[in-house]
């Protein structure tokens, strides 16, 4: 089957409009300039460092606003994240004619900061007095889910929609997602990118990394001194060529291949060698059917810090082979900068673009180059055919992920892709009741006190080797220790390399950081910009979490975030699904972790979520481990459930729940709450008169509850309590539903 | 400020701002090397300690290669936080 994309739409700091931006491209021009959307007071640090006293630079996408795009009268919870995205989106659908209000399309966004530029500073300011927190408005924009919502708001409606963050590589992953969807056949068209505003957040932060060039940026160059932060959206269409043909779109490249991998090394800091980067860009090579010979050209991560670039070029020395000495590489963030989490997109445009147009853009800022970068560097844009080409993204916590575009119809069509059935062989929850396995986190079916209010009790010491967990915060240290129980209670604690390489994490919290970021921002509003905090900056990424716990535990398999308010670790459950099905992931630790936080509580809970007025808020971590059967059988593990059924959907109204298969033998619905919603997708199936069970009352009121109602439901049909359950998660406007049966119950796979 | 003030004020700032959790200021080594053995920071712990250093002392600790000697141990860094704020 081969995957066309069929449209592209690129805001970037060169121009708005994807043609537009290669144009410039390929003209050499560059987007630096005096930062103007903020200013940063540098604080009274005595340094004369690289960062405060000199001019600040950036790539900023001029003149744009939230309130050039937001409906009337609702700016204020609207961010320019938003805006970009809902520009680059409307410019890919309009330019294949696809319409979702005519046709099925699914939308996944990859991004790290969403509404943070609209939002931190007045983090800071309700943080003085935490009583004094409101459900705010302008709020609104800053979970990391917001900005697919806003684009569902105005480009939608979306049948379907994920918000993936893997920090940098993020609008990579979520195209990565969009191809297994659709080579699953989950999908027939979906949009896929990342979007990244700038902010006081990132720019302070990679500021305190000195990852920050203060002079337009050098990729590859012996005096590269970091990068220069830059903004941008970008999505692109992508349709399986038989749907797409028959309503008569026209490929524009097709996308081959990818890979996504950890190096479960550093937090900030890349592999030395590029391993774990190699072994990705040979996984995509891999997936396309090509081999390095049918490449001609990537577009590198090319940041210029110097340990990304020497990384980098000794991967690409190993992936490529002695295709390195014919392969031209060039990096875009010498004229776009970095655009974190819209990366990944951006540059997976520019690398299609090339192929379509036959030109592949420059390094701008490469005069005399590194000699342990030396690479086929293109200093100029360079006329000629492209027929492969290939896209790297590395984002912190190392995740490197890996897109290849092909001419279309140069290549054989890849081998259609062989369904395989998913099991569960793990299950933690880490809550009000302590750290527990699968067989006690049934308890939380059961009648019984509720929690306690505010924070559980935790004690990491008892869980985590502390001096090698350090630099774990709470979230890192609560979501790691559930990760670590079901994998060892699935007996796939200590994986040898081989194994490593196939287990990977999925997991994602309703709103990030907040407190933590709060903290952050105080700090520089206090005390300046130059007293940032370097260790905290990296936990603020909201797949900073996840990150830690594959380094902490070795995962190097797929390992991102996802976020989708009170339903985020259903979002990550059934997205680890979608990967393991069509074998983009073997097993996957999948869920969430949410942390107790005033601002949650009084402000973002009502605001976002819809939780207010329930019972007692509380918190938790709580994980799947997710494999494909094969797995499990080669290594001897035991099945304690089967997923014979999962799917998502967006709108209250929708009747969701119509193709659920039937209960069988002892079976219960079972969810975090009890909301009207969810009863009538249960009326309306045959689930109508099975029992119904909640977990809120003994597992708290927290946007990760669902996650704790599907630990709860393996864990019943564990104990033989139940033979099948079907849990429901639901968060404003969306929903997801898991159906879970014993691993000898008769129910195919689907 | 006496050196064994700065000393001490500097070990309480490593256990707090590094996150060494388990271990006590009077753990740390005075002459032990503090990367890669020894206690065991990287370059991230390297940033963090020079702008909490800064924070608490008012004293620039450089970057780069000008950096390495100055990390060398606790040592070090005492020696350069006294000579810089005698200095100043």
């Amino acid at each position: 089957m081969r995957i066309w994309v069929t449209g592209i739409g690129v805001v970037s700091p060169l121009a708005r409009g994807a043609a537009a931006t290669m144009d410039r491209l390929v003209a050499g021009e560059r987007a630096f300039a005096p930062l103007s959307l903020f200013h940063l007071a540098s604080g009274d640090r005595p340094s004369a460092g690289a960062h405060g006293d000199r001019v600040q630079i950036a790539a900023e996408v001029a003149g744009l606003t939230a309130a050039e795009i937001a409906p009337p009268g609702e700016d204020e919870g609207w961010s320019r994240t938003d805006a970009m995205s809902v520009l680059a989106a409307r410019e890919a659908l309009g330019q294949c004619a696809a319409d979702p209000r005519a046709m099925p399309v699914d939308l996944i966004l990859g991004g790290t900061t969403a509404g943070m530029f609209e939002t931190e500073d007045l983090l800071a300011q309700l943080s003085r007095n935490p009583d004094a927190i409101s459900p705010l408005r302008r709020m609104l924009s800053h979970p990391l889910s917001s900005t697919a919502d806003h684009v569902d708001t105005l480009v939608g409606p979306f049948r379907r929609i994920r918000s993936v963050c893997s920090a940098c590589s993020s609008g990579a992953n979520a195209i990565l997602l969009g191809a297994a969807w659709i080579r699953a056949g989950a999908s027939t068209c979906v949009l896929a990118g990342g979007a990244d505003a700038l902010c006081r957040l990132t720019y302070t932060g990679f500021g305190a990394l000195s990852a920050l060039d203060p002079a337009p940026c050098r990729p590859f160059d012996k005096r590269r001194a970091g990068l220069n932060l830059g903004e941008g959206a970008a999505f692109l269409v992508l349709e399986p060529e038989e749907t797409a043909r028959k309503r008569g779109a026209r490929p524009i490249v097709e996308l081959r291949g990818w890979a996504v991998g950890a190096e479960a090394h550093h937090i900030t800091n890349p592999e030395r060698q590029g391993t774990t980067a190699a072994r990705v860009m040979n996984a995509a090579l891999s997936r396309a059917e090509l081999r390095p010979a049918d490449l001609d050209y990537v577009n590198a991560h090319g940041t210029a810090t110097p340990l990304n670039d020497v990384m980098e070029a000794a991967a690409l020395r190993a992936c490529l082979g002695a295709e390195v000495a014919r392969v031209a590489v060039s990096s875009s963030k010498g004229q776009i900068g970095h655009t974190l989490g819209a990366a990944g997109a951006i540059e997976a445009a520019v690398t299609a673009m090339a192929i379509a147009r036959g030109v592949m853009p420059p390094t701008v800022g490469l005069e005399e180059v590194d000699p342990d970068c030396r690479l086929v560097h293109i200093t100029a844009a360079r006329a000629g055919i492209v027929r492969a080409a290939m896209s790297n993204s590395f984002g912190f916590g190392g995740t490197d992920t890996v897109l290849v575009f092909a001419e279309p119809d140069r290549f054989p069509a890849p081998r259609a892709a062989r369904r395989r059935a998913v099991v569960v062989t793990g299950a933690a929850t880490v809550g009000a009741a302590g750290v527990r396995g699968v067989d006690a986190s049934a308890d939380y079916l059961d009648a019984g006190p509720p929690p306690p209010v505010g924070p559980i009790p935790f004690t990491a010491s008892e869980h985590l080797d502390v001096a090698r967990a350090r630099r774990l915060d709470r979230a890192g240290r609560l979501g790691t220790v559930a990760i670590a129980t079901a994998l060892r209670e699935a007996g796939a604690g200590a994986p040898n390399a081989d194994e490593a390489q196939s287990l990977g994490a999925i997991v994602g919290a309703a709103f990030g950081s907040v407190d933590a970021s709060t903290a952050y921002m105080c700090r520089i509003y206090d005390k300046g910009a130059k007293f940032a905090s370097p260790a905290d900056f990296p936990n603020l990424v909201p797949s900073s979490p996840v990150g830690h716990a594959s380094i902490y535990l070795g995962l190097r398999g797929p390992v991102f975030a996802m976020a989708d308010l009170g339903a985020t670790a259903e979002s990550a459950m059934v997205t680890a699904a979608d990967l393991i099905v069509v074998g983009e992931g073997d097993a996957i630790a999948a869920g969430s972790v949410e942390e107790a936080s005033p601002m949650i509580e009084r402000c973002l809970g009502p605001m976002c979520s819809g939780i207010v007025g329930r019972g007692v808020r509380s918190e938790g971590a709580s994980v799947l481990l997710f494999e494909s059967e094969e797995r499990v059988a080669s290594r001897g593990g035991r099945a304690l459930a089967r997923l014979v059924w999962w799917t998502s959907w967006r709108g209250d109204g929708a009747t969701p729940l119509e193709d659920a298969p039937a209960p069988e033998g002892e079976a219960a619905a079972i969810f975090a709450r009890d909301e009207l919603p969810i009863a009538r997708w249960l009326e309306r199936s045959s689930w109508s008169r099975a029992a119904r069970r909640i977990v809120s009352p003994r597992a708290g009121e927290h946007e990760g509850a669902g996650g704790f109602a599907a630990a709860a439901a393996v864990a019943a049909i564990a104990r033989g309590a139940l033979r099948s359950a079907l849990v429901v998660g639901r968060a404003p406007s969306r929903g997801y539903a898991m159906l879970f049966c014993a691993p000898a119950a008769g129910h195919g796979t689907t | 400020m006496d050196s064994a003030e700065v000393r001490r004020e500097l070990k309480e700032l490593m256990v707090s701002e590094l996150n060494l959790e388990g271990k006590n200021p009077s753990d740390i080594d005075d002459a032990a090397p503090l990367f890669g053995e020894g206690l065991g920071l990287d370059s991230l712990d390297a940033l963090q300690l020079a702008m909490s250093i800064e924070e608490r002392f008012g004293v620039r600790v450089p970057e780069g290669d000008e950096a390495r000697p100055i990390f060398a141990s606790v040592n070090a860094l005492v020696e350069h936080i006294v000579r810089a704020k005698a200095a100043a």
